[in-house]
């Protein structure tokens, strides 16, 4: 979306134009959506995620500060209504869904190797996680992540590090199990 | 683009979802029943300080008005005058007259003096109480 459309965009939607709002957000529902799912426990509670992420969006645009980019802003709200979507699932059944039949699991094809944002999300705690997403799927820059999260660029850049390192060595390991158990038929 | 950051572009890409027809009307109608709100987030807060101000301000005036009436309206108290109690109730003025102990005797003996001397002093205190009525 061009700039310019979309800062009239903001500004019409701003005003209280729903449908302003509607074609502002379209680019970027699918994405978000994406997201959710990886970051909730039933696609239901994503959708849900992401209704309640327009919506609020949509109420407290007049206070968006045009200093961020609007697909930051719209992902801070989504990371927050994702947290409190899997704290009321914790809070309801004890512990999130088994991981095996999750979401994520559900939407991702059958392939030889693991989708590594599986891997990802067995070895990075929830944070991290986010930040490697933002990153590698929706390739934004550190500080629009540090803004994203509430953080700090260098608390940014280090987790982004580590978090590679931590995934190399998963898919490490799991290279040489499938290289055992092809050895051993 | 290295390898992984590649890979999990690709992987995040071939995670499939759609946002369906139903969802889509959900969110609209949703969205057209939405009262747009004027900050709340911490980063467009700028524009709320004048009203934190303005209501702190008018709390601190409401208060010392409050406080100014409530002053005026009253004459100031006389000073409360105390009288000193009676003769009766005041403690009774004991002279004591202290001797410095001469070990001239065995220290038994010494004791037993000096328990005798307390055993006198007792009960002349009880003489002076049983005097005065206390």
């Amino acid at each position: 979306m061009a700039v310019n459309s979309e800062t009239a965009l903001i500004a019409a939607a701003k005003c209280g134009s729903v449908a302003a709002f509607t074609e502002l957000v379209a680019s970027h529902r699918v994405r978000l959506l994406r997201f959710l799912v990886t970051r909730t426990s039933s696609y239901a509670d994503a959708e849900d995620a992401l209704q309640d992420t327009l919506i609020n969006a949509f109420r407290y645009l007049r206070s968006y500060d045009a200093k961020w980019r609007f697909s930051t802003w719209l992902y801070r709200i989504a990371i927050n209504n994702a947290a409190s979507m899997r704290v009321q699932d914790t809070e309801q059944i004890g512990e999130l869904c088994d991981e095996e039949s999750g979401p994520l699991e559900q939407c991702i094809a059958v392939s030889e190797r693991e989708n590594l944002w599986i891997s990802a999300k067995r070895v990075l705690n929830d944070e991290v996680y986010t930040a490697m997403w933002l990153r590698y799927a929706e390739d934004m820059s550190v500080t629009d992540i540090a803004a994203a999260l509430g953080r700090s660029v260098s608390w940014t850049k280090v987790n982004l590090l580590r978090a590679r390192q931590q995934l190399d060595a998963a898919m490490g390991g799991s290279k040489k199990k499938a290289q055992a158990s092809e050895a051993y038929g | 683009m290295d390898k992984l950051a590649q890979q999990l572009r690709e992987d995040a890409n071939s995670i499939e979802v759609d946002v369906s027809p139903q969802l889509d009307a959900r969110i609209r109608a949703s969205l057209a029943g939405v009262r747009q709100e004027t900050g709340r987030t911490s980063s467009g807060s700028t524009g709320r300080a004048p009203f934190w101000w303005a209501s702190s301000l008018t709390g601190i005036a409401a208060t010392v008005a409050i406080i100014s009436v409530i002053n005026l309206g009253e004459p100031d108290p006389e000073p409360a005058i105390t009288q000193p109690p009676p003769q009766q109730f005041t403690m009774p003025q004991f002279t004591f007259k202290p001797k410095a102990a001469i070990l001239t005797e065995s220290l038994q003996q010494e004791l037993d003096a000096i328990q005798s001397d307390l055993k006198k002093a007792e009960q002349v205190i009880k003489d002076d109480f049983d005097k005065i009525g206390i």
